[in-house]
């Protein structure tokens, strides 16, 4: 008989979400040339002045997912890498989320990108100031191969200065 | 800006998007792409702890890395005047240091609803071991021949 990871203060969860919270810095044309350049997408309308100017977007804009992970850590708050020397189970990450959700508090030690889905609206760009605004959509457990996966489904809206929806993202995180 | 332009009246089903390919990836593109997005899970980076406390093969090549690929194979297949509007991504294997990364997609629908042209597709990426370590759809919008442009920023439902 596996465990069961879906204590009431996890149900208690479901349906949390967060206020608008703002990316600790402005995109940065610097932030976009490392981000294109490591996914390796040249695309003209990430870098060239002139020609992104006489497109549509007028001007340069950051790759279509950038918004996901906008959310750095921000000057002054906690390091998470001061647990790796004295913590050799430490994986490097939180398990917060992000965005100023609570942590689901479920002793599983390794971590999983299940995938996700995006709608796309409108391309962040430089000086933009991007906010999001997240929710427990569901957390649940299934029986996997090698033991249990629990399943946490956060559903986030990125949004521009202006209060125009950039993005959503329904993404899967799997614990094991 | 000359990019050949893809129109909705020209699709169908069943036809085939240009691929995109990346690699062989190295440790160096994984860790590229973890530093540019600041994530510091030692899965991507520290070949002991994945191998010895995470039993995982070898490093492995991010997610958020490959939804990107993906996002970029719709992006390029739209073109400036289409929208990439609906990727979804599932991640069903690994993809690791050594392999070729390609990226494919297929049209499985088209209609059309307010004067624009809606085209479905199922999307993939397959690497040179033969795995098909993502699997995904896409919902994109492309112009008709003399119809409107597609509406930019995309409306909200």
């Amino acid at each position: 008989m596996s465990p069961n990871y879906i204590t009431d203060e996890v149900k208690q969860l479901i349906g949390r979400e967060t206020d608008w919270v703002e990316a600790c810095d402005p995109v940065e044309q610097g932030a976009i040339r490392r981000f294109h350049q490591a996914v390796m997408d040249d695309d003209p309308i990430f870098w060239k002045v002139a020609e992104a100017a006489a497109t549509r977007y007028g001007g340069i804009v950051a790759p279509p997912l950038f918004p996901l992970h906008a959310f750095r850590r921000p000057s002054g708050a906690p390091d998470p890498l001061n647990r790796v020397s004295g913590d050799p189970d430490f994986d490097g990450v939180t398990r917060d989320f992000g965005l100023g959700l609570p942590p689901v508090p479920i002793p599983l030690p390794r971590l999983l990108n299940g995938g996700n889905q995006v709608e796309v609206y409108q391309l962040a760009r430089p000086g933009d100031r991007i906010r999001a605004k997240s929710k427990y959509v569901d957390i649940y457990q299934k029986e996997g191969k090698s033991g249990v996966l629990v399943f946490i489904l956060v559903e986030t809206v990125y949004a521009n200065q202006k209060g125009e929806t950039l993005l959503k993202a329904l993404q899967t995180h799997i614990l094991r | 800006m000359t990019r050949q332009q893809v129109y909705f009246d020209d699709v169908e089903v069943g036809q085939a998007v240009p691929e995109v390919r990346k690699g062989p990836m190295t440790v160096a593109h994984i860790m590229r792409w973890s530093a540019s997005m600041e994530n510091w899970h030692r899965i991507h980076y520290d070949r002991a702890y994945a191998v010895e406390h995470d039993k995982l093969p070898d490093v492995v090549v991010n997610g958020s890395w490959k939804q990107h690929v993906l996002m970029q194979l719709v992006k390029e297949w739209v073109g400036l005047g289409g929208w990439a509007w609906k990727v979804g991504f599932q991640y069903r294997d690994m993809d690791l240091p050594g392999d070729l990364i390609t990226a494919w997609g297929k049209v499985t629908k088209t209609y059309e609803k307010g004067g624009l042209g809606y085209v479905e597709l199922e999307i993939g990426l397959r690497n040179s071991r033969g795995i098909e370590s993502t699997k995904g759809t896409a919902v994109v919008i492309l112009p008709r021949r003399g119809g409107a442009k597609v509406p930019y920023p995309f409306p909200v439902d």
